[in-house]
Formats: C-alpha cells, structure tokens, sequence
C-alpha cells in the first residue's frame, strides 16, 4: 500500500486513500511522510477524505508527523475532515492541535 | 444446493430484446420468478416498487454509466446482489464491476448453467440469511467466546463481531453505535495484545530513529517472533442479556495501566504516547471497567428497545 504525494511550491499533500488502522496503513504514512519531509518539506498537508475509520494506532502515526515537524518549527496540517474521523479528532481533541487547511490546493 | 419451495426472484435488466427473451426463457423453465427491464430509469422504478433476490443487469445499458448503475443502486439496497452482464468480460471490466460492487460478472454468449449455479448459491446464501435474521427477533440472550494468539492477532486487520452485526440488523443497536463498539473492542484487543502479551511500553513511541521508525515497533516485531510472547491468547467474549451488551477482553500479561497511562488530572493529553484508545473506548459504551491492571476490560453497552416484529422487511 502506497498513499500518494504531491509537491506544490513550499507545501507537500499526502492523500490518505485507505482506512488508517491497521499497521499496513500506518507504514504507508510513514513512508509517504518520510518521502516529502526528505524533500525537505515541513509544511505537510493530510487529506483524510479516503478513509472512513481511524484508530489509536492511526492517530499514533498522525501524531508522530505532527512531533517530527514541529521539532523543526514545520506545520501539520488536514484538509476538512467529515464523519468518524472527524468525530474521531473531535473526541481526542486533535481538532485544536491540528490547522485545516481549506484550500482548494491538491 | 437447493433454494428450497422458494424460488429465486431475479430482475434482469438488458438493453437488447433478443437477449431479454433468451433470459427470460431460461428463468421460465426453472420455475424462477422474473421482471423484465430495458433501461436504468426502469429499473430503478421496479425498485421502488419491488424487491428482488438478484439483479442481473447488461454493463450496456442505456440512460448511465454502468459502475455509477452499481453503485446507485447499492446506496440504496446495500445487500443487493447483482451480476453484471459484459459483451467482453475483460480483466478491466470484471476490476471495474466487482469494485462498484457486482456480485459476480458473467460474459456473453452467457453460459446458462453457469448462471443457474451462481443465482442458486446467491440465493441459498440469502435464505440462509434470512432464516438468521427471523430467529433472531426473538433471542433475547447469546454468548460468544473467542481466543486469539498474539502471532494470529497481529496478523488480522480486524476482528469480526457477529454478534455485534446482528443486534445492530435488529434495531438494538444504531449502525452508528455498532461501528463504535467493533473500534473499541479493537482496542481493547490492542491493548490486550501489545501492552498485555507483548508487555511493550507506549514511551517507547517516543524513540524515533532517523529513517522514522521507533522502538516500540521493532520490539513489536521482535516479541511476535518469540514464543514466550507470541504463545500468550487474547480471549474476547461477548454476552447480551437483559437489555446489555457485556464485552470482556483478556489477555495473558501483566496489564497495561501504568500510571502513565491514565493522567492525573482525568483529563487526556493528546500529544501523549498512550490513553488515546482508552479515550475511544469510553466513548463507545456506558461503561468501562478495568480488573487486574488492565488485563481484563469490560465494556457495557446499553441496548435499544428490539423493533417490533412489524418493522421487519419480509
């Protein structure tokens, strides 16, 4: 499993295109994240419209961007999330820690 | 396999006219009941009007594309089984139907006894279904116990809950609601599995290396390929009685609620390593209970009032 990236200008996207709770899924991420923060990029967008479930384990990777990036004064950001997730980020109150980014980038 | 004194009801839906009376002849002589369509808009009104076993339906067909067809029509029946009908029935078109959600796909000229044996186990399937979903408006009390090793657990994407599916079908449950329970139970068993079994400790998420990866993962693997780990079970049973849905998840370690765990002041740190499953948990059920340090947690659920039997379809 390969989730998709996008460079445009000083901004990288990563298309999350499956559910984010399995370890498969997680390792994509982390593959993807790794791809574009080695391009040097430290303002990374996630769009999370292609999954419908995330878990602990899912929010473990997210998090593990975030930490990487603000280590080096970067920024995760989302696109707008709907449903589960979005509860899901409301619950654990990622909501206040991670931006949306509402662009129409991507 | 025999669908037994009631036979399959089929909605063919087929552009081409000599086709539709080949189908049709075929479904008279075994005794099938059938309607016949020309076009999507059609079909979409028999429908609204009726409900049918099978749809088998040509890609062909005029009015819409025929994966937005599939997908249209499975918004609206979710468990509708349809076959798709393709002149070619090339590699990209059995890739293309079977991901809008066709049962099976069937190539021109059809071969009817082929036919005849897909709508047959497509049917048996469903009475068999339906005969589960009648006994099941009047269980008011079932158990289930089931035991995972931590080398099968690691290697399952998620763990099915029948019983769960079944109290949601009869309306004792929201779907909503039952989606919630199948993710807290999945992290009950993670928990069970990774801090239970394995004994690993979530500050180890904290150690990343260069590339990215981090301790805890690689003790991860290192454990599930040692059999003084790998061997322990995770047991999850589930019981509803009396209005309840009891969950219990066991594991065979030494518990996972460090004081690092649950934060002092009841409240969750979401930049923390750990407790964020704990948080999902709680907000899927009424109550979570923890026993032996965490190696045992119960979930309870509350349960709606069972549908009338008049709110089921036939």
């Amino acid at each position: 499993m390969e989730f998709p990236t996008k460079v445009i200008g000083d901004k990288a996207y990563i298309r999350v295109t499956s559910d984010l709770d399995t370890e498969t899924a997680g390792e994509a991420l982390r593959s993807a994240f790794n791809e574009v923060y080695e391009q040097g990029k430290r303002t990374v967008i996630l769009d999370l419209s292609g999954a419908q479930i995330i878990n602990s384990y899912g929010i473990g990777k997210v998090l593990m961007c975030y930490k990487r990036l603000k280590a080096e004064n970067g920024v995760l950001m989302v696109k707008p999330l709907d449903g589960f997730v979005k509860e899901t980020f409301e619950l654990l109150m990622l909501d206040k820690l991670l931006p949306i980014d509402d662009s129409t980038s991507q | 396999m025999s669908v037994g004194a009631n036979p399959p009801c089929i909605l063919l839906a087929d552009g081409n006219e000599q086709s539709r009376e080949m189908f049709g002849s075929f479904f008279a002589g075994r005794g099938w009941s059938y309607e016949v369509v020309p076009d999507s808009s059609a079909m979409a009104g028999a429908l609204e009007k009726g409900t049918y076993d099978i749809i088998i339906a040509d890609v062909e067909l005029s009015g819409q594309d025929a994966a937005g067809v599939l997908r249209d029509i499975l918004a609206k029946h979710p468990s509708q089984a349809i076959i798709a009908v393709s002149p070619n029935a090339t590699y990209e078109d059995a890739l293309k139907m079977f991901r809008s959600g066709a049962t099976d796909l069937l190539a021109r000229p059809v071969d009817f006894s082929w036919l005849e044996r897909i709508v047959q186990q497509i049917v048996f399937s469903r009475r068999n279904d339906e005969r589960e979903r009648a006994t099941y408006r009047f269980v008011t009390s079932e158990r289930a116990e089931m035991r995972f090793s931590c080398a099968d657990l690691a290697r399952l994407s998620s763990i099915s809950l029948p019983l769960v599916g079944r109290l949601a079908e009869s309306g004792m449950l929201s779907q909503t609601d039952a989606l919630k329970i199948r993710l807290a139970v999945q992290e009950a068993v993670l928990n069970g599995l990774e801090h239970g079994n394995l004994e690993l400790d979530s500050q180890w998420k904290e150690e990343i290396e260069a590339d990215g990866s981090d301790r805890f993962s690689s003790v991860r693997r290192q454990r599930l390929a040692d059999p003084r780990y790998a061997d322990r079970f995770v047991y999850v049973d589930l019981a509803f009685s009396d209005g309840c849905l009891e969950i219990t998840v066991r594991d065979e370690g030494m518990g996972f609620l460090n004081a690092h765990v649950v934060q002092a002041n009841g409240r969750l740190d979401s930049l923390a390593c750990s407790g964020r499953g704990l948080a999902l948990m709680s907000s899927a059920v009424d109550e979570v209970r923890f026993d032996r340090n965490g190696s045992v947690v119960t979930l309870m659920k509350r349960l709606h009032e069972r549908k009338s039997t008049e709110d089921y379809g036939s």
